[in-house]
This record gives structure tokens, sequence and C-alpha cells, in this order.
């Protein structure tokens, strides 16, 4: 049995690899893209997981701190921490910073945690060096992404923190790199102004500044108690926004993740769209190349079908060599990235689909080409 | 008409175009050739020596008239079927201007395409296909890919592909327009041989006049009618 497509690749085999290598490679982006959405996921949820908590009580009328500004006083968590049902709570911040290094300066996502409270967002299993934060004031915990070792001097305001601690894979919703420090520090970074500043605002007629704000109070309730039950009670006898974690975990995805899943999705759909293009076109040029042979095969009398079936074969091993040569692709480039990108069997499997649905669709133009070729062409040179 | 009898026509006309454009090639041709008959096919430039290896060929359709390939008529002011492909694919067999072998196969590959289009068992194609190479004194050759062949090798081997499904008929389109004086004879005698050995009907275009003292009869198109020397 003579397997034209095998023959005819074989004949142009390193022309046929360095192609699907090319083909590949555009796959390749396509899978990270994917890889990128599905980084942002687990990203968003990296915080939501180590805090575990079962409510977040937020400033009313706003959607929590991962979504746009809230602000609540420190001591609502004595109010909520005296409600039937609740185990813990802790107040919490959330501010970007810059912490300077010797050739510049790396953004951070810093959360302020009372030291001494009851729950501590610092996830033991990913303390990789040090501690969590003992004391009030001037420690901090960083992430080993931001280049920082055990012991190093950060200045950060008015004040020099020592890190005290390094974790590993902690990120913000956002993807930035995670640290942490007292509330109190956060508080005084956050609404603490200059010198300058307050005389100012003096003049202004501006005083009393609070300083006793944060952006979320956290609670774990007691097994036993209904979650939403207490989420209701605090919505109505305390004017306060309450979120559960299945809610904020769908704030998070929802409204923070939502546009940006939706701008790698179009890339997605374009860059696919590209590479059945490229792959149509490739299949175009290969069978144009092949017109005399084809015609000849016509003109001998092979039928149709044994023709067709050489371009639709080449074009499938095509598509499968490039989403090999793309996964391999992919698989090298991934963890180069800035940003977590997620590689994930079920999305290269989709691919896969797409790739055969696109390679099928990119022969048509190839075997419309067969269809229509003419055998006489093959007579009179 | 006769078992002997490869090629029946009757009547054929054939013309392009119409009104300012209408060209008529070819009016009322009949003819009959042989089974191991060598016909040279000769006419100015133009004249129509292609467009009637095609109508034969069963790949361009005539305007009018009948055409018989042995015993079956094929054409009758109509394609009397569908499948003309498939009767070129079991009654003819084609050499062209240059071999035209398909240059992804190798030598055996190129013969056995064919039979396998026919279904005909491998066993046999194989046993058929490499007796046609040791008769074109190329046996050592069918794993070899055409373009490690000389043009006369790739050549005789494109005259065994023509043969390999045992045609009725084989039409030569200038087989021996690429080869030298010595090649081209000797493409001319192992064409004669094969249309007595193998009782093939060969109809041959060609524009050298050198070649013709080797063939059986000299069909000539004159005036768009047939005139045999």
């Amino acid at each position: 049995m003579i397997h034209l497509a095998k023959e005819d690749v074989k004949h142009i085999l390193g022309k046929f690899i360095v192609t699907a290598m090319g083909v590949g490679m555009l796959l390749g982006i396509v899978l990270i893209m994917m890889g990128v959405y599905r980084g942002m996921i687990v990203d968003a949820e990296v915080l939501l997981k180590d805090l575990n908590a079962d409510l977040w009580i937020v400033q009313q009328g706003t959607l929590g701190p991962f979504a746009e500004a809230s602000r609540v006083h420190e001591d609502l968590q004595y109010t909520i921490q005296s409600l039937q049902g609740i185990d813990k709570t802790c107040a919490i911040t959330f501010q970007n910073i810059q912490l300077p290094k010797k050739n510049g300066k790396v953004r951070v996502f810093a959360v302020g945690y009372d030291v001494y409270g009851d729950i501590n967002p610092v996830n033991p299993a990913r303390l990789v060096q040090g501690r969590t934060l003992t004391t009030d004031h001037y420690e901090i915990v960083v992430t080993d992404k931001t280049g920082f070792s055990l012991h190093d001097k950060i200045k950060l305001g008015r004040n020099t923190y020592t890190v005290v601690g390094i974790t590993h894979g902690s990120v913000s919703s956002g993807g930035d790199l995670l640290v942490y420090i007292s509330l109190k520090d956060a508080q005084e970074l956050q609404f603490s102004y200059s010198n300058k500043r307050i005389q100012t605002d003096r003049a202004r007629g501006i005083i009393n500044k609070d300083t006793h704000m944060v952006n979320a109070i956290i609670a774990k309730v007691k097994s036993g108690y209904s979650v939403a039950k207490i989420a209701g009670n605090i919505r109505k006898w305390y004017h306060k926004n309450v979120y559960t974690r299945k809610q904020q975990r769908t704030v998070l995805t929802r409204y923070v993740v939502e546009k940006a899943s939706k701008q790698i999705g179009m890339f997605t759909a374009i860059l696919i769209i590209v590479a059945t293009i490229i792959i149509s076109l490739i299949i175009y040029t290969m069978t144009l190349e092949k017109m005399k042979e084809i015609s000849i095969m016509k003109l001998i009398g092979l039928p149709n079908i044994m023709i067709v079936r050489m371009i639709v074969e080449e074009t499938l091993l095509l598509g499968i060599l490039a989403f090999i040569f793309g996964n391999i692709f992919s698989h090298i480039i991934y963890s180069k990235f800035p940003k977590r990108v997620v590689l994930e069997i079920p999305d290269a499997w989709m691919l896969f689909g797409v790739v055969i649905a696109a390679s099928i669709l990119a022969s048509f133009v190839g075997v419309k080409k067969v269809i229509n070729a003419d055998p006489a062409s093959a007579i009179g040179g | 008409m006769n078992d002997n009898t490869a090629i029946r026509v009757e009547n054929l006309s054939k013309s392009f175009g119409d009104g300012d454009s209408f060209i008529e090639v070819i009016k009322d041709a009949s003819f009959t050739i042989n089974r191991g008959e060598l016909v040279a096919l000769i006419a100015p430039s133009g004249g129509g020596k292609t467009t009637l290896l095609m109508m034969i060929g069963c790949v361009e359709e005539p305007v009018s008239g009948q055409i018989w390939i042995g015993n079956e008529k094929v054409f009758d002011n109509k394609w009397l079927t569908k499948e003309t492909r498939k009767i070129r694919r079991e009654k003819i067999g084609f050499i062209f201007q240059a071999h035209y072998l398909i240059p992804f196969l190798n030598i055996i590959n190129n013969l056995l395409l064919l039979p396998q289009a026919n279904k005909t068992d491998k066993k046999t194609a194989k046993a058929k296909a490499r007796e046609l190479l040791k008769y074109f004194d190329i046996a050592d050759k069918e794993k070899a890919m055409p373009s490690q062949l000389s043009g006369g090798q790739n050549q005789r081997v494109a005259i065994a592909r023509a043969l390999i499904n045992d045609p009725r008929i084989i039409l030569a389109d200038e087989p021996t327009a690429a080869l030298d004086m010595q090649r081209s004879v000797d493409v001319v005698k192992i064409l004669k041989k094969i249309a007595l050995e193998q009782e093939v009907a060969i109809v041959m275009v060609t524009h050298d006049e050198r070649m013709l003292p080797y063939c059986d009869r000299i069909m000539k198109i004159e005036d768009k009618a047939i005139i045999f020397k």
C-alpha cells in the first residue's frame, strides 16, 4: 500500500518539519496565552485561599478592596467579633507600595494585619525561610521573587524594616508580589502624611485625620453556624457590604480578572485564526508546488479520493506536528514569563481539537485546488 | 469491428469557442487503429495533435462523433460513462514529453500507483512491476528515486508505468522531445517492440521526422481532417 502523504512528507521532511516548527511556535504562544489566563485565576485566589476567611466585611456600596477602594473603621472587628457565631476576626489593609532596591524599585502588594490577632495571613506552607511577624513595628515578610534576603534592611517611608521571613509563590490578585507588614505599619504607610503635608492640611482646615482605618475586616465563622445568615445580619444592622468566600471569589473572577481574561481570549482567538490561515496558505502553496504531479495523477486515472486523502493527511500531520512543537515550545519558555503561567492538560487537549478542526478547514483550499485541477494540463509540456 | 481493434473513431469533431472566437480543430475524423500498431501522429503546431490525443484518451470531450476503446463504445455525442477516469486507469497508458514520474515516490511505487487505484492484488502488481523493470533493464533501480536516474532511464520507467495495467492503448505525447537522437531512436524502438509483444496500439505524437520510419503508419491532421500516409 503506497501512502502518498507519508512518501511526500518523507521527500520534503526538512522543509515540512521547519514549517511545522514555525506553526508550532504560534500554537505555543496560544498555549502560553491560555496559561497566562489560568495563571491570573490562580494568582487571584492565592491571597483568598491563604486568608481562608468565611466573611469579608467591607465599606457599604463597594465590592471590597480587590475591586475598588474600601474603608472601614479598625474597631469594627471587635463589633463583628462579638456577634454570635463568629470565631475569629482580623482587620486587614491592602496597598501597593514600591520597595527600594539597589537597581530600582520592586512593585509589591502589601498586606497589613494585626500581628497579635487571631488570623495570620501568612500561609505557613509558603514560608520557606525565617518566621512570620512577631512585633508591631518594622518587620516585613517578603516573597522570594522580590529578590530580598533574610535580614535585609528596607527603607519604607520614614522607617527601616527588617526582612524576617521569605515566602514562595505569594502573589496578589493582580499578580503583584506579596509582602506582609503589621497593621500599624501599614496604616502609617497608608494614612500618615509627611510633616509638610500635615502643616498644609492644617492651613486648609483639614484636621483630625483618622489613621485607624482598614480596608476590610475578615472573619471566620464557628462550625454549626450559617455563614449566609450572619452575613445577612451584618448587612442589615451594621450597614456594611459582606461577601462570603464564594462571593469574594466571584468578585475577583468576574470584576477583577474578567476583562483581562476577555482580552486574552480575544488574543487567543485571533492567534488561532492566524494559525488556521497560515496552515491554509502553507497547504495551498504545497498543493500548488505539486499541481503538475496532481494533473498527471488525474490524467493517468487516479481517483480524486487518493489525491484528496494525501492533501488532508498532510494537513493533519502538519497540524499535529505543530501542536507537538507548540507544546514543547510553551513548556520551554513558560517559566521565563514574569507572571504566573499555568499550562493545563485540558487546555492543551482543547487546543488539539481546535488545531484538528482548523487543519481540516485549512485542507479545503488544497482539496478545492485538486478537484479543479485539469488533467489535460499534464499534456503538452 | 474485430477483436484486434484498439481504437475506433467515427465522425469525430472538436471545436473551441463561439462567435468570432470559434475555432474548429478536428472535423468528421474517422479512423481505426489496431492492436500491435505504432502510429505516428503529426501535424503543424496548433494543428490539433494534442486535442485528438486527449479526446482518444477520454480527457477532452469531443463536440460530436463516436469513440470505441476496444469493443467498448465510450463516446456517442456524449460520454457514455461518468467515470472516464476509470477508462483511462484500466485501458489507456500515457507517456509524456518528460517522464513526469511522481518525484516523491521511488521507481517501484511509481509503477504500483495505478494497480493500487485499480485494487489489483498487491503481490500480482509487484511481480508485474518487477517484470517490466527487468524488461526495460532497470530492475536494479526499483528503490531509487526518479531524481537519481538519468533522463533515458526515467523515460523507460514512464513507459513501464504506462504498461503496468495491461492497457489496450498507449498515448504518447512527444515522448522523444527531451531526448537526444540515439536515445530517441532507442525509445521509439522500445515502443515498436512493446506494441508488437504486448499487443498494444500506440499513438505517438512527434515532430521528429527521423522517427517516422520506425512507425507502422503515419496519421496526419491536415485541414482538420485525418489523413493516413
